[in-house]
């Protein structure tokens, strides 16, 4: 790991842990890059149940209408822990960096998750959680739900951002009709 | 993965598709070459040059090393000589037959026989010697000689190579003979015998095959050696320009 | 390559298996065209390299191998898992294949990933007789692609190998045009002070040891699957897609540092077996290894694959690019390594950092014969203990590039050239673990010992002339305990069993078939001994190989219905090559 590539990381998390890759971000990646946003599970019209192996999902690509909101239902059945993340590419590739500080600083062991590292101070009052409502970040076996609402079409994807598994090809496509 | 191996184990063997296995005890020895020691052999000539002395003397010298062998013993030719063009004759015709085995790191050790057989009078020398590289780089050769009628002698030799480029190489040699007995015949008196001193510059122009070079070489007799020099006609100190190359085969 | 689906006749016969093919190989004398010298050599199906064979896990192959050469042949299956008798190293696992002979191997494929075939006879290997292998998983792989290439790097040299080995018993730094000169001598003495470069020289000289001795054979022209550098190998792709790229070196001596430039490669498996994706800028691939890495080339430009020579002697170098003929710029090669004194330190008796205190070739020094038994002697100097290293730490040592498998302040420590991050051995995890992890039944210590000035390799100060076999009990866990002592890299390979190396991840620890172990450094290994019969262990280097480092290994015992089968087959054994 380079200097460089920790200062990166460091700003990158220093900008905001939170704010990335939820529906209302308006950083500097453009206001066009809209994901959606939280849906509310009264809203929820239907159900998807994606399960997560090492490394990619099942199913590689879901249909949805714009302005629907759709339960997902994730489920790590894998023996990694993987990511299940609605955003644009660029919001992930944003999302890789903050990532994969949390495997060098621990908080992400192969197949567990290191909760106190996650907990902690990382100064400016930021941690390493991983509470943004556009994503859930799952050991082995558990299983978790995420609602949300794709407001409008758009280039998005759910995806691993665990390094190295994007890449490699874990993320599936969200087609409009 | 693994779940396969018993299943296709299984079908394999009932069907003897493939020949069943051996006991551990009895399986077949290692004849092939890996497991024979390597057999090396080489041919180098370390000089090979015409030189031309400020007397005007025109001569052809020769160094060369001819073996074969294993790392544990060797078979070694070396041959050496100067052939003088005025006299038409060989000054210096040496050739030895080695047996040369590893004695530590570094260091071989060489025993064998030197036949001596220039214009004048022949000479046989049982010969007992030490080869390798001392730190630092220097290549060393330490010989000693004993002749059929008793006569002692050694000689040491030294050479260093300095790289100016990976291709460029200057050579230092030096090379000297003692002797603890006369042998008046053939002109050696007891004491330091003579020194040869030379410098080349080298160009490695076939890999390390052929590398032509020029250098200078300095020649000289000492103590009652000198004296018997003066006495005949040869001369006591010589300087020479040489061109030649270093062949590796 | 012809590939003859027979398993509609077949599948009456074989209902257990299903599935089953049929190839053919001949070996040929073949002509090599490097783009800068045109050399007689050895390959299969009339090319070097050979064809890609394509297997698929489950399925049972035999594959048909007629020997078109005057002398004897023999083909092993590199990082395969099958009966011993199958392995094709003459004298170890079967007689070899005589000149006009046609051999059937018949093995079942019970694995997946990228491999590679090569000669074990003589010096056919380096001579050309390669080719690569290609195993489709059962199941889905982990990982995803659009398309795929395999790329083959080799270090063809102008010279024949026997001719190359000569070369280097009689004069070991024959093919080293990378030694440290006057010149260099000047600008180290400007950069680090004049006393102290005279020093570092008067330190090495007293050693006889070159800090230039990264790289023995030097000379070679790199290739890519069969292409030198202006030949210029291209692989298309449409931007956007998925590239599997499967580097595999078939070297003979030589280790590639690999990068595409403006591109991320994503490694997804090591010597054939699926490790948990790394992003690297680049890596250095060992002579055996295999590495799988998949980028995602998003512009319609061509991109380099540079493939730079550890001692920057010489470079492979080939293409990805939309379209057949497009170019990108090829990157020069950067200064060759120098060995640290660091690199020593496995050497036994070696002071670090001070004037090494050696033996001074004095004449009376009768040691062992073979000269190299002086290393035997060691002193336990372990630098690079792997137990206990949190590899995840970023911890930034002083001084530049670290990697917990090269010797502490070694100089040969690879930084990748965009400044990025650089593959190393702790970075790879098993993305699936084979085996149940277990305590080792016992440790073996394999010291790899050699003496340069004498161009002999050797472990535990042994040749393989002079060496008994080691002997395995089969179902046994044993640790591997390397010890490099000399100033080489060494890949070992172990034939017929897995090594689990230790990086410290306990069941996560990636699984190879070929292990590179560092001057001054210390790696263990963790095998299962699953295969009954007797195999190979050696350096992959060819001419280290060829010198003696090189073991038989005995697994003694094996299962059942193994135990009880009959040695009828030893009659046909006991051949030469």
């Amino acid at each position: 790991m380079s200097l460089a590539k920790f200062a990166v990381a460091a700003v990158a998390m220093s900008i905001s842990l939170t704010a990335l890759g939820a529906g209302t971000h308006g950083g500097g990646h453009g206001h066009s890059a809209k994901s959606g946003e939280p849906g509310k599970a009264s809203d929820a019209s239907r159900s998807i149940t994606v399960e997560m192996y090492d490394n990619y999902y099942e199913p590689e690509a879901i249909e949805v209408k714009p302005g629907e909101t759709v339960r997902f239902v994730v489920q790590n059945k894998g023996q990694l822990v993987h990511e299940f993340n609605i955003g644009t590419p660029e919001m992930h590739e944003a999302h890789q960096k903050e990532m994969m500080m949390m495997v060098e600083h621990g908080a992400i062991q192969g197949g567990k998750l290191n909760h106190d590292m996650m907990e902690m101070d990382m100064g400016h009052g930021k941690s390493m959680k991983h509470d943004d409502p556009n994503s859930v970040l799952l050991e082995p076996g558990e299983s978790q739900e995420v609602i949300w609402t794709f407001s409008e079409k758009g280039n998005i994807e759910f995806a691993c951002n665990v390094p190295g598994h994007y890449q490699a090809g874990m993320y599936g496509e969200v087609n409009f009709n | 993965m693994k779940l396969w191996i018993p299943v296709i184990a299984s079908a394999v063997v009932s069907l003897s598709v493939i020949p069943v296995l051996a006991s551990a005890q009895e399986r077949m020895p290692d004849t092939t070459q890996r497991k024979q020691p390597l057999k090396v052999w080489g041919a180098q000539f370390e000089e090979l040059e015409y030189r031309y002395s400020d007397d005007d003397e025109e001569a052809g010298v020769w160094d060369a090393d001819f073996f074969y062998g294993t790392d544990n013993f060797k078979a070694r030719w070396l041959t050496s000589g100067e052939y003088s063009f005025e006299e038409r004759a060989y000054e210096k015709l040496e050739n030895q037959l080695v047996g040369q085995i590893p004695i530590s790191k570094f260091f071989d050790a060489k025993a064998g026989v030197r036949f001596d057989t220039p214009e004048g009078p022949d000479r046989t020398y049982a010969v007992l010697g030490v080869a390798g590289l001392a730190p630092q780089w220097l290549e060393i050769d330490a010989n000693l000689y004993v002749s059929k009628d008793g006569d002692t002698s050694a000689d040491l030799d030294a050479e260093y190579e300095l790289l100016l480029t990976n291709y460029w190489i200057l050579t230092a040699t030096f090379d000297a003979t003692v002797a603890f007995s006369e042998d008046r015949e053939i002109g050696v008196g007891k004491g330091l015998v003579s020194t040869e001193s030379g410098l080349r510059l080298s160009y490695d122009l076939i890999d390390r095959a052929f590398s032509p070079y020029v250098g200078v070489v300095h020649e000289r007799k000492y103590g009652d050696t000198a004296d018997y020099a003066r006495a005949g006609v040869g001369s006591t100190e010589d300087w020479f320009a040489v061109i030649g190359a270093r062949l590796s085969f | 390559m012809k590939r003859t689906l027979v398993a509609g006749t077949l599948s009456l016969l074989l209902p257990a298996i299903g599935l089953a093919g049929e190839y053919n190989l001949t070996v040929d004398r073949v002509t090599i065209d490097t783009g800068e010298f045109v050399k007689e050599g050895v390959g299969y199906n009339g090319k070097s390299p050979g064809p890609t064979l394509r297997f698929k896990e489950g399925e049972e192959v035999s594959i048909n191998v007629t020997n078109n050469l005057d002398e004897m042949t023999s083909i092993h299956w590199h990082g395969l898992i099958l009966p011993f008798e199958q392995d094709g190293v003459p004298g170890i696992s079967f007689p070899g294949i005589k000149p006009g002979e046609t051999f059937t191997y018949k093995f079942p494929i019970t694995q997946s990933g990228t491999y590679w075939f090569h000669s074990h006879s003589g010096f056919q290997e380096p001579e050309g007789a390669f080719g690569s292998i290609i195993i489709e998983p059962e199941g889905r792989e982990p990982f995803r692609y659009d398309r795929e290439y395999v790329v083959q790097l080799t270090d063809k040299h102008p010279h024949a190998s026997e001719r190359v080995m000569r070369n280097l018993k009689i004069t070991p730094d024959y093919y080293n045009r990378k030694q440290q000169t006057v010149g260099e001598f000047f600008s180290d003495a400007s950069e680090n002070g004049f006393l102290n470069t005279v020093k570092e020289r008067l330190a090495w000289g007293d050693m006889r040891m070159m800090q230039a001795d990264v790289e023995d054979l030097q000379g070679f022209t790199g290739m890519i699957n069969g292409k030198g550098p202006e030949q210029n190998w291209t692989g298309l792709f449409e931007p956007g897609e998925r590239v599997r790229l499967r580097f595999i070196n078939s070297s003979a001596m030589t280790y590639f540092d690999i990068r595409i430039p403006g591109l991320e490669m994503t490694v997804v498996q090591a010597d054939g077996n699926n490790v948990q994706p790394v992003n690297v800028d680049e890596f250095r691939i060992g002579v055996a290894e295999t590495y799988d890495v998949i980028v995602r080339p998003k512009d319609e430009q061509a991109y380099t694959i540079f493939a730079e020579s550890m001692g920057r002697s010489g470079y492979a170098r080939a293409t990805l690019a939309p379209e057949e003929g497009m170019e990108a710029p090829v990157p020069g090669l950067r200064e060759p390594a120098r060995l640290t004194m660091a690199d020593m330190g496995g050497m036994p008796g070696m002071d670090h950092g001070d004037m090494p205190g050696m033996d001074h070739g004095d004449m009376g020094d009768h040691g062992d014969m073979v000269g190299e038994n002086e290393m035997a002697d060691m002193s336990d100097m372990d630098h690079s203990r792997m137990e206990g290293m949190d590899h995840s730490s970023m911890t930034m040592p002083e001084g530049g590039a670290s990697d917990p498998f090269y010797a502490k302040g070694s100089g040969l420590v690879p930084t990748a050239a965009n400044g990025g991050k650089f593959l190393s051995y702790a970075d790879l995890k098993a993305q699936k673990p084979l085996y149940e992890e277990r305590e080792p039944a016992r440790e073996i210590e394999l010291r790899l010992t050699g003496n340069m000035e004498r161009y002999t390799w050797s472990i535990n100060g042994v040749k393989y002339e002079d060496a008994e076999p080691i002997r395995l009990k089969y179902g046994e866990r044993v640790r591997f305990k390397f010890v490099n002592e000399t100033m080489m890299t060494h890949p070992m390979h172990l034939h017929g069993m897995w090594s689990i190396l230790d990086v410290g991840a306990g069941q996560w620890n990636p699984i190879k078939h070929t292990v590179s172990v560092q001057p001054g450094t210390t790696v263990y290994m963790e095998t299962e001994v699953d295969a009954p019969g007797q195999w190979a262990f050696h350096c992959h280097l060819t001419y280290h190989m060829a010198a003696g480092m090189f073991r038989k290994v005995i697994v003694e015992g094996g299962p059942e219905s193994t135990q009880a089968a009959s040695s009828e087959q030893l009659s046909e054994v006991g051949g030469d090559v």
